[in-house]
């Protein structure tokens, strides 16, 4: 059964002392205070309706990836000849031709991070609304590498942009963007802001399990 | 009255008081939730302005030279690393031609400027730009800059087409892969609370 506290707060937190915490500059405030005295950032002791706005974005993400998988991402035009690639189907030809290794990293970098990323941010959104004790620690360290590994799914993006500059040899050989990359930039970026917005302190002010 | 050393943690609100002197190359570590709050240096201003200014001439480099040639039955073609962006341009993706170009170039210069300005103008007295402006902007921007992910992207492009055709990888290129590794490194030694701590002593 969690500990009943005064304060929704648990004990050792600033807030529970009556202080806030800037979440730019991280300079303490007497809880009451608007905005922050060094750098002037809105200060509260919680961001507002964090798992709300988290959660909305995940959704938001979780649409557009269907999108970025179903259209193609890149079109390969040799000698006239249209080849229409989506993420899958690269990884699919990279197995085909035996270059393993860079078939893990995009299968990594662009499958399983971005949906081990939005179950994470869902789980995490979950363990902060339910009313039952959480691993507090474990949970954290999921947000950190959440966190971390946000931007890397932007590899295949990249990778894109470089073969559409570099491969455009007129009629012989050229290589075309594919609505699929829009929808996938998108993806990433959302999550990344999804992750953000989410508020590890709601894990703390819990009780542990 | 709040003590200057009194700290919350960012991730879990731990209430902390701030070591007076954090030892070179020990961090100052959460004891609740192991957020690493601060790095210890004992010469960070020298060292990071040092190493901005570095990273800002190999990315220089790296705008003004060739970044990569290809070449395939008689036909060449060299890019610089600005065309990585224009090219989608000109295909009419302008939303990712944006990002791309915001992501590896504009952020991380931006950054490297903004952190130099910073401690220039601790020694300097510099009044261009509102310094505290600059450390909001260093916040909302950090999240944002891919030069380390753009790299891998580069060599995994580079894997793909390098059975294709000939490749030649020309100096930008080179100036790049340079920089994105020392661009994480900077990030890494000017934490939040060092970096606020200049701002404190610049204004």
């Amino acid at each position: 059964m969690p500990s009943s506290h005064s304060s929704p707060y648990q004990k050792d937190s600033a807030a529970a002392q009556g202080l806030l915490n800037c979440l730019v500059c991280q300079q303490l405030a007497p809880i009451g205070t608007q905005h922050c005295k060094r750098c002037g950032t809105f200060l509260s002791p919680r961001v507002k309706n964090s798992v709300q706005i988290s959660l909305s974005l995940l959704i938001t993400a979780a649409i557009l990836y269907i999108p970025a998988n179903m259209y193609p991402i890149m079109v390969t035009d040799l000698l006239g000849d249209e080849t229409k690639s989506t993420i899958i189907g690269g990884i699919i030809l990279f197995l085909e031709s035996e270059s393993y290794f860079i078939a893990a990293v995009i299968f990594i970098a662009s499958v399983i991070v971005p949906i081990g990323k939005m179950a994470a941010i869902a789980w995490l959104c979950f363990s902060a609304m339910r009313n039952k004790p959480i691993q507090q620690l474990e949970l954290t360290k999921m947000y950190r590498v959440t966190e971390f590994i946000g931007k890397w799914s932007m590899v295949d993006v990249f990778v894109v942009a470089i073969l559409v500059a570099l491969i455009q040899l007129g009629g012989l050989m050229s290589i075309h963007v594919g609505a699929a990359a829009t929808s996938f930039a998108s993806v990433v970026i959302l999550t990344m802001i999804s992750a953000h917005q989410f508020d590890t302190r709601l894990l703390w002010d819990k009780t542990e399990e | 009255m709040i003590d200057e050393h009194q700290h919350a943690c960012l991730e879990c609100d731990l209430l902390i008081t701030m070591p007076e002197q954090i030892s070179h190359r020990s961090n100052v570590v959460c004891p609740r939730c192991h957020h690493v709050i601060a790095v210890g240096h004992n010469n960070a201003r020298h060292y990071v302005l040092a190493l901005c200014i570095t990273a800002l001439i190999l990315m220089l480099i790296a705008c003004s030279f060739a970044f990569i040639s290809f070449a395939t039955s008689g036909q060449q073609r060299t890019i610089g690393l600005l065309q990585t962006s224009t090219e989608l341009y000109s295909q009419g993706y302008w939303l990712i031609s944006v990002l791309v170009f915001v992501f590896i170039l504009l952020l991380p210069i931006l950054y490297l400027l903004s952190v130099s300005y910073i401690i220039l103008s601790s020694r300097f007295a510099l009044r261009l730009v509102p310094i505290v402006w600059l450390g909001k902007v260093i916040a909302y921007i950090l999240p944002w800059s891919m030069a380390e992910v753009f790299l891998i992207g580069v060599l995994v492009a580079l894997i793909k087409v390098i059975s294709m055709a000939d490749i030649t990888l020309e100096a930008a290129f080179w100036a790049y892969v340079l920089f994105a590794p020392l661009f994480t490194h900077i990030v890494f030694i000017v934490d939040n609370h060092r970096l606020w701590r200049w701002i404190e002593d610049a204004k």
